[in-house]
């Protein structure tokens, strides 16, 4: 419905980028691979969107850390503090735990970039999270994409490694008495585990001679990072090779793609969301206070905080610790020692579990072939039951690690919720499990799957006499994109926006 | 650039109303973002500290005495030799102004745990009643400790003057284990809650770090003296009355909240934008 004015104006804006295009063209012969990357088309539905919120935050981590690393000093060396926060005035520190204390009051921009850095690490990982969920419950790890979905797995542990180094690197209490632990649980595996604390802590004592902060220093802002960024890298080759699932639906097939091309609808909605995310991250990072380290005081053996916690994704592990009996073990003349089974043995495990779905899904549905298209979670009640069973047993981990606060706010001994939490180890999983199955049989029961719905629509009267169609399940991308107007007209493949797989 | 020539650029820009609609929020979040940062900026000096010195009040023991036999004797006994409830002859006036102006006393039954209250008597009264129990002890010769005045703190370190940085040490080393480092208190063994300390005045903060409410352990002259027990005073002051440098402080209770409102708040409106965005063609 352009105007004459309008269609001239969009050719003359289609002619200039086609002239930029030659441009790079004639001197980097990149057209044709820039003509099928801008055309590679993004499915329509949100939950595909929850990776590029985990990416983006991750960018916005990188852009902030590097801002933090100018001004953050990795010494354990001690140093009297004077600056502008009165109650650690003449205060004994670390120059480490002293440079952070410098970047919250004493740099410009240093507060809002340590609390925009923290939020977006809880954001990164909570989408990585959320992104494995729809992964999961969808079936999307399915033959192509088992080596995605080792891939993610991947990016979720060294995602929670370097959170965790971050979190440690102020050598405030709740860093000093987070590493402690993390110590004695190094300690605890047997045989090397002795060893292995003294060599990475440099000494016999915790907390060693120093040596530890340059090193952890280097694996939070060199080697994690980069680890992160090489995965991503390859986990995003990866998924532009295989190209995106997409859910059952009219006109979508095992062999096509439907949705919205790169350039331009995908571009415009993608960096909406990158807006968002850098939106809420420095909202949160400017108004919300997170890791008050000169409330918490440089780390000191003899104190100790109540309410101390790591971060959310680390609480599980802390859970676990909270919530294992005082059980120890001796064997070949070995003590095994206590945090070895909740700190190492039982998140091995899980993850091993997590790492090996791909195949043992294969097996429970004796399905070795290729999938494009998604399930739905309801389809597949067994693996949707056993998805929301581990949900609920990393709750109940969760939980347990803010054992005090809980009881603190419910009026109730935490050695109540303890116990409580030890007997939902067992018992939230089955509840959960059992409800989720039940509730997929349901909906399968109550719905028309859609690839069963009729295509198209219905064509209706209306009073005055009009026609029009209701219920079309397929709302036109090609109406759209001509609509717009930014199809240089006669190029590339028809504006139909699908491709083959 | 004029208004003419801006509002003909965005007609020429031509953003269709739908795109508009999703740039909007995007546009919005950050716009109240950049705002909330120069705002921030602005007000990150922490303002001074006010710490009101209020006159004691003209006390009368014959008053005290009256309301001792109303409100109290029926538990504590005729004099304060105890009876259902602990004795009052040595517990002195840091202990019975703790327990009236914390609003813990009268309790209501002997079963219950003292909990904070608004006080049930007015400052006059509680003075009078704290000036009754002190004679009782002054009058078996047991005197017991009395209100602890705290000294405000000095910017810089001085002979005989307190400082934040010895309140924050001292109070780290023996206090935040079980009241937490920022005061927002926490929970003992068999259910006990730990207070906040957040709405105590600096006098009550010393008074029950001599008397030490149960299960409280009491801290004597001999572990701390009167200069750092003002010392603490101060800090917890400090740290109650002080706006936090970066924000919401959310509790003050740590990674928790601070997690909840991440996962919750930070990725829920994430993905709320993830809906509205995604499913657009
Ligand atoms: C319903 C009974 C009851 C009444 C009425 C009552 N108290 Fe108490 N009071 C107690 C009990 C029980 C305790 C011990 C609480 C504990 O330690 O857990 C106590 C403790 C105290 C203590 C602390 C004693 C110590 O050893 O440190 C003081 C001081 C006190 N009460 C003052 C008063 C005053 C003053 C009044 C009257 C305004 C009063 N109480 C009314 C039951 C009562
Ligand atoms: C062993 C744990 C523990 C330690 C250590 C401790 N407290 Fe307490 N504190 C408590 C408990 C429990 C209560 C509640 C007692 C009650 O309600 O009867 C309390 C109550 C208080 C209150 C009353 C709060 C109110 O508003 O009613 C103050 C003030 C206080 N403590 C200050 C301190 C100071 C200062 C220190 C350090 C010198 C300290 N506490 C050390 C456990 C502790
Ligand atoms: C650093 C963290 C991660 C980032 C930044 C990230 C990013 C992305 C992005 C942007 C996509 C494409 C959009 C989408 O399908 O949602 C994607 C796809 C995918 N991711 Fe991740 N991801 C991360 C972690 C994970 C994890 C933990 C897993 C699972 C264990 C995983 C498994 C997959 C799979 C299988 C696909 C292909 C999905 C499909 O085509 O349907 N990723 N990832």
């Amino acid at each position: 419905m352009s105007t004459l004015a309008e269609r001239a104006a969009a050719r003359k804006r289609a002619e200039r980028s086609q002239s930029a295009l030659d441009w790079l063209d004639d001197r980097l012969g990149s057209s044709k691979w820039l003509r099928s990357a801008m055309d590679k088309i993004f499915p329509d539905h949100w939950s595909f969107m929850v990776g590029e919120i985990a990416m983006y935050s991750f960018v916005i981590l990188v852009a902030t850390g590097i801002y933090l690393t100018f001004f953050y000093n990795a010494s354990g060396a001690e140093v009297v503090y004077h600056g502008p926060y009165r109650p650690l005035d003449g205060q004994k520190m670390t120059i480490a735990y002293e440079s952070v204390i410098n970047l919250s009051f004493s740099v410009r921009a240093g507060l809002i970039m340590r609390q925009a850095h923290h939020w977006a690490a809880l954001i990164f990982i909570a989408a990585i999270v959320f992104h494995m969920g729809r992964i999961f419950f969808t079936g999307a790890f399915r033959r192509p994409r088992e080596v995605n979905w080792v891939i993610g797995t991947t990016l979720l542990l060294t995602a929670m490694l370097e959170g965790f180094s971050g979190y440690s690197l102020p050598d405030d209490l709740l860093s000093g008495g987070g590493l402690r632990i993390l110590y004695s649980i190094v300690q605890s595996v047997p045989i090397v585990g002795t060893w292995l604390a003294a060599d990475l802590w440099g000494g016999n004592t915790f907390p060693g001679n120093g040596d530890f902060f340059p090193r952890l220093f280097v694996l939070h802002e060199f080697v994690l990072p980069l680890t992160l960024a090489g995965l991503l890298g390859a986990h995003l080759a990866v998924l532009w090779r295989q190209k995106h699932t997409d859910f059952p639906g009219p006109g979508k097939t095992e062999h096509n793609i439907v949705g919205s091309r790169l350039w331009p609808q995908y571009f415009v909605k993608t960096n909406a969301l990158l807006l968002f995310v850098a939106g809420v991250v420095f909202g949160l990072g400017g108004l919300v206070q997170i890791n008050p380290v000169w409330v918490y005081g440089p780390y000191e053996a003899a104190r100790a905080s109540s309410g101390t916690q790591p971060d959310w994704y680390i609480g599980w592990l802390d859970g676990a610790l909270r919530l294992w009996p005082h059980w120890e073990f001796r064997s070949f003349g070995h003590e095994i020692p206590n945090p070895f089974f909740p700190g190492i043995l039982i998140p091995g495990i899980l993850f091993a579990v997590i790492y090996a779905w791909p195949w043992l899904d294969k097996r429970i549905y004796r399905d070795y072939g290729e999938h494009n298209l998604l399930d739905r979670p309801r389809d597949k009640p067994l693996r949707t039951a056993l998805g929301v069973a581990a949900l609920a047993f990393f709750v109940d981990l969760t939980l347990a690690s803010a054992t005090d606060l809980i009881g603190n706010a419910l009026g109730v001994p935490f050695e109540t919720l303890i116990e409580l939490m030890q007997y939902g180890t067992f018992v939230a999983p089955i509840v959960a499990g059992v409800v989720a199955f039940r509730v997929c049989v349901r909906l399968q029961r109550g719905q028309v799957h859609p690839i069963q719905r009729p295509v198209g629509g219905i064509m209706v009267r209306d009073a005055r006499g009009g026609y029009h169609t209701v219920g079309a399940a397929h709302d036109g991308h090609e109406a759209s994109a001509e609509e717009h107007g930014l199809e240089p007209a006669g190029a590339g493949p028809p504006a139909g926006a699908s491709e083959a797989h | 650039m004029k208004p003419g020539q801006w509002s003909s650029w965005l007609s020429r820009a031509r953003l269709s109303p739908e795109r508009r609609r999703l740039l909007a929020g995007p546009t919005a979040v950050v716009g109240l973002s950049v705002v909330a940062f120069s705002v921030l900026l602005w007000a990150s000096g922490a303002p001074a500290q006010t710490q009101a010195a209020s006159a004691p009040p003209a006390v009368d023991i014959a008053v005290g005495e009256a309301l001792y036999n109303a409100h109290c004797e029926s538990c504590h006994g005729a004099g304060g030799v105890g009876g259902v409830a602990p004795q009052l002859v040595q517990v002195g006036a840091a202990a019975a102004d703790f327990y009236l102006s914390t609003g813990r006393m009268p309790l209501d039954s002997v079963h219950d745990q003292p909990t904070p209250h608004t006080p049930y008597f007015s400052k006059a009264q509680i003075a009078d009643i704290v000036a009754y129990i002190n004679a009782l002890g002054v009058e078996h010769g047991t005197p017991g400790p009395g209100i602890p005045s705290v000294t405000p703190a000095c910017a810089e370190a001085t002979a005989g003057c307190p400082t934040l940085s010895q309140g924050q040490q001292l109070y780290l080393m023996n206090c935040a284990q079980c009241h937490d480092a920022s005061g927002s208190g926490g929970e003992l063994s068999h259910g006990y809650v730990v207070p906040s300390l957040r709405s105590a005045t600096p006098t009550q903060v010393a008074e029950a770090a001599r008397v030490g409410p149960r299960p409280m352990p009491s801290f004597g002259p001999g572990q701390l003296s009167n200069e750092q027990l003002s010392a603490i005073a101060d800090y917890v002051h400090y740290l109650s009355t002080t706006p936090d440098p970066g924000g919401l402080g959310i509790a003050h209770f740590g990674p928790v909240p601070e997690g909840f409102v991440g996962v919750i708040f930070g990725l829920g409106v994430l993905l709320v934008a993830a809906r509205l965005i995604g499913n657009r063609g």
